[in-house]
């Protein structure tokens, strides 16, 4: 491996309004190395990448590509500069063909007397895809009949058609399955044979470990360290990360899958068009039911019914209180009798982002907190938000702050808290920890454990299956809308098991 | 791993971080005292510019009938542009009660008090109307208030063709008393305050004006609560109405027009955030009533044409509008 220096960056310096997301970044990166960048939501890592691929400016800082000072203004300029970028995001644009996708602001070099040689565009589109391993996309294809997977791979086309010197892969393979993941790999390696160098960004430290032969860790947007290749364990990783002490495994460490035989919340042949039919479910009391399948299986879609969100068109959902049936008809229903609910997509519903944290906090209680006259008081409401806040240690400055300002991770603590706050006894957590770091994400299983022993029932919806085997009871596998498989806790229970049901 | 450097780096940080929140706290100050400067600056200019004509005790008097009106609105729209709802009916709504209230007195001879909960029912009815129709058929709130407003103009215009409906100033002169305006101004605003700050009426308003997803999942009846707010919103122009009426004793084919127009820049004006929400504050939409009413009056008293005064507010409308838009999430803020 060659040592020569490919890009330098020095003193970077990026703030966002109150955040400061990088503070004095130095980072080097050589030829053939293939330099995996980790940290939490919020460390810094993705405002580094998108700095160096041209996306945004550095408040300050210096850096140099190949020897030569570097400074782009805008992600063409990267590329043509030789650093290409794939991003965390969707980045197509939609109702366009394939070509037109890959060649996006570059089509002029195909342009003579003013008119655009398409068949020459198509010919060059079909080089590279099939150059990166995906000959069965083509040119002419219109980018919104392409699935998820393979409008990624166009993207990665498109990276790849300025032969990058630098290729930056900010956590794209999380959303890939192993074509497109396979692909990715490939790239990778042969970046690296050809003395060339790859900046990747992941969450998921195994991968990261076998992609990667250098890491560098950041944390509130400072380096904390940079491991070479025979430094590398996820241990170290997950410590140098979170800056603590980790158990290593943050699961349940039991597999006792009993509980009471009582049921708290029954659907009864639910259906809902095109998502899902004649669907039966029993959770019981002090059960953490996992649902498990892709994402487009109907599971997402039955969590909203069960809480009465959307309206079943057959079937019943009834919470099963002492003596009591209740019908779910509607939200107001629902929370009234101490049901909660977690949306998957947390910003746009399961959060105010314009509203301080204390007002997220309450809402779901003021009917609780409501006195004679309808009186709330100031003082009632920051004593819940401030026994929530510090409940779930959420780093803020006080109630008063406006959630948008807070990292991904503590919203989602925010939105745990409203439900903790208002005492719910049955939850139904749709994602509940999509993109969160590590220590967030240790801490909402704790969570989940302390309300699993105190008597509350959980509903786990969830697209990946480690975390699906390491927390429930009991799993159901949903496909097309139909329930699968229904799998127990068990030791021996792995995710070559489920798939198979999944698929 | 270099302990020490870590260790200088989080002192730096803390210190940087400091630094950038005291750089806000001061930005935040500095943003909810405009609006106050604003005012002042108003007031201020005006009595110089009319040498001290808007100080006047005969100015200052139909300086509090105006401020009445408006700021009666203001309050019940604070509900309603707190939850998002950007209605436009309030002139039409209006006109229409003032025309039926003036009917009634005229030639059914009703008592007085009767008129006065007929006005209100009328003003409720149309922004019950707003609210059915945004809601049952989908339809964005200024689409529905502005189909209200023409229905109401329309009958007002047509019922005003060809005479002014006048009424005998004498007999309502007791209503026309300021203790008895200032008395219930009082009261709708403390109730509206109260209501606002203190209950879950109010804060339901600001919970679906920043997010309606949010509001429904926390178990809010999103739809029940918005109608309640239209409700209330009708109330305050209803009582406005009854004022406006025995006031001018005369209702014409413009009866109400171009009320909607000044609520939407007092809101503006006082720092509301047009799209609702969480900042949503009464002080601010009363703040705006005064400073939109003192600014109107001072202009013409200045010597402005009536006709240039609604230009030129149009005008400032846009520059606020341009100023404290934030265009990244359509929110504007203060």
């Amino acid at each position: 491996m060659s040592s020569k220096l490919i890009l330098s960056a020095k003193g970077v310096c990026k703030a966002f309004g109150l955040t400061r997301a990088l503070i004095d970044v130095d980072i080097d990166i050589s030829r053939g190395e293939i330099r995996g960048l980790i940290g939490e939501n919020g460390s810094g890592k993705s405002t580094f990448s998108s700095i160096i691929g041209g996306a945004q400016k550095a408040d300050k800082g210096t850096f140099y590509l190949k020897e030569k000072p570097y400074k782009p203004t805008s992600m063409v300029d990267a590329q043509n500069q030789g650093i290409s970028m794939i991003i965390q995001e969707m980045g197509n644009i939609s109702k366009i063909s394939v070509a037109s996708n890959i060649f996006a602001g570059r089509l002029e070099q195909f342009s003579r007397f003013g008119f655009l040689d398409w068949k020459k565009i198509n010919r060059e589109a079909n080089r590279v895809l099939e150059d990166i391993g995906a000959p069965e996309i083509k040119a002419e294809m219109i980018i919104d009949e392409l699935n998820f997977e393979d409008r990624k791979i166009v993207e990665v086309a498109r990276a790849m058609l300025s032969d990058p010197d630098i290729l930056i892969i900010d956590e794209t393979t999380t959303a890939l399955a192993q074509k497109g993941r396979g692909i990715i790999y490939n790239l990778i390696q042969r970046l690296h044979k050809s003395n060339k160098a790859v900046l990747f960004i992941s969450h998921d430290l195994d991968e990261l470990m076998e992609v990667c032969n250098t890491i560098t860790v950041l944390r509130d947007g400072v380096v904390i360290d940079t491991l070479k290749e025979n430094e590398m364990s996820v241990d170290v990783m997950r410590k140098l990360m979170i800056g603590r002490e980790s158990s290593g495994s943050y699961y349940r460490p039991d597999y006792d899958g009993r509980c009471s035989d009582q049921v708290v919340l029954e659907a009864k042949q639910i259906s809902l068009r095109s998502y899902f039919k004649n669907i039966n479910i029993a959770l019981r009391k002090g059960e953490i039911l996992g649902f498990g399948g892709l994402s487009g299986c109907g599971m997402h879609e039955i969590g909203r019914v069960l809480f009465g969100i959307d309206k079943p068109i057959t079937g019943t959902v009834t919470l099963l209180q002492k003596d009591r049936k209740i019908p779910i008809r509607d939200t107001s229903v629902a929370v009234a009798n101490h049901m909660a609910y977690v949306s998957k997509d947390r910003d746009k519903e399961a959060i105010i982002l314009n509203a301080s944290i204390k007002n997220n906090i309450t809402l779901p209680s003021l009917p609780r907190l409501s006195k004679k006259a309808g009186l709330i008081t100031k003082k009632s409401e920051t004593e819940l938000a401030d026994a929530q806040i510090k409940l779930l240690s959420i780093k803020c400055r006080n109630g008063n702050q406006l959630v948008k300002e807070l990292s991904g991770g503590n919203k989602q603590k925010v939105v745990f808290s409203k439900w903790l706050g208002k005492e719910s006894d049955v939850l139904i957590l749709d994602c509940p920890t999509r993109g969160i770091d590590i220590g967030v994400k240790e801490d909402m299983y704790q969570l989940m454990m302390k309300l699993k022993a105190r008597g509350k029932s959980i509903i786990m919806i969830s697209e990946e299956l480690t975390e699906l085997l390491g927390m429930s009871d009991r799993i159901l596998i949903f496909k097309d809308g139909k329930l699968s498989k229904e799998f127990m806790r068990s030791e021996d229970l792995g995710e070559k098991n489920i798939i198979e049901y999944m698929i | 791993m270099d302990n020490t450097a870590n260790s200088r780096n989080s002192d730096q940080n803390i210190a940087i971080q400091q630094e950038l929140k005291l750089k806000v706290a001061r930005k935040e100050i500095l943003n909810s005292v405009i609006p106050y400067a604003g005012f002042i600056f108003i007031i201020v200019f005006f009595t110089i510019v009319t040498r001290g004509k808007t100080v006047t005790v005969s100015n200052l008097t139909s300086l509090i009938n105006q401020c009445f009106t408006i700021t009666l609105i203001a309050v019940g729209a604070s509900f309603v542009y707190a939850h998002g709802g950007f209605d436009f009916s309030i002139g039409g709504a209006s006109g229409l009660a003032q025309l039926m209230g003036a009917l009634l007195l005229q030639y059914l001879g009703t008592p007085i008090w009767m008129c006065v909960i007929f006005m209100i029912a009328t003003t409720v009815l149309c922004s019950c109307c707003v609210a059915t129709i945004s809601l049952r058929l989908g339809v964005p709130v200024f689409v529905a208030s502005l189909c209200v407003r023409s229905i109401a103009k329309g009958i007002v215009e047509t019922a005003c063709q060809d005479a002014e409906i006048i009424l005998s100033y004498e007999r309502f002169k007791f209503i026309n008393n300021i203790e008895v305006k200032t008395i219930i101004l009082l009261v709708v605003v403390a109730v509206g305050y109260y209501l606002f700050e203190y209950t879950r009426f109010g804060k339901h308003q600001k919970a679906i004006g920043g997010n309606i997803n949010t509001a429904r999942q926390a178990g809010i009846k999103v739809k029940k609560e918005i109608f309640l707010a239209y409700i209330f919103f009708g109330f305050c122009v209803g009582i406005s109405s009854v004022f406006s009426l025995f006031r001018d004793c005369t209702v014409t084919a413009q009866s109400g027009s171009g009320i909607e127009f000044n609520i939407m820049i007092a809101i503006v004006l006082g720092g509301f955030p047009m799209n609702g929400g969480d900042r949503s504050k009464i002080p601010k939409a009363i703040l705006g009533a005064l400073t939109i009413t003192a600014l109107t009056n001072g202009l013409i008293i200045w010597g402005m044409d009536a006709n240039l005064v609604s230009g030129f507010k149009g005008l400032l409308f846009l520059i606020i509008i341009a100023l404290s838009y934030d265009r990244s999430n359509g929110k504007l803020v203060s």
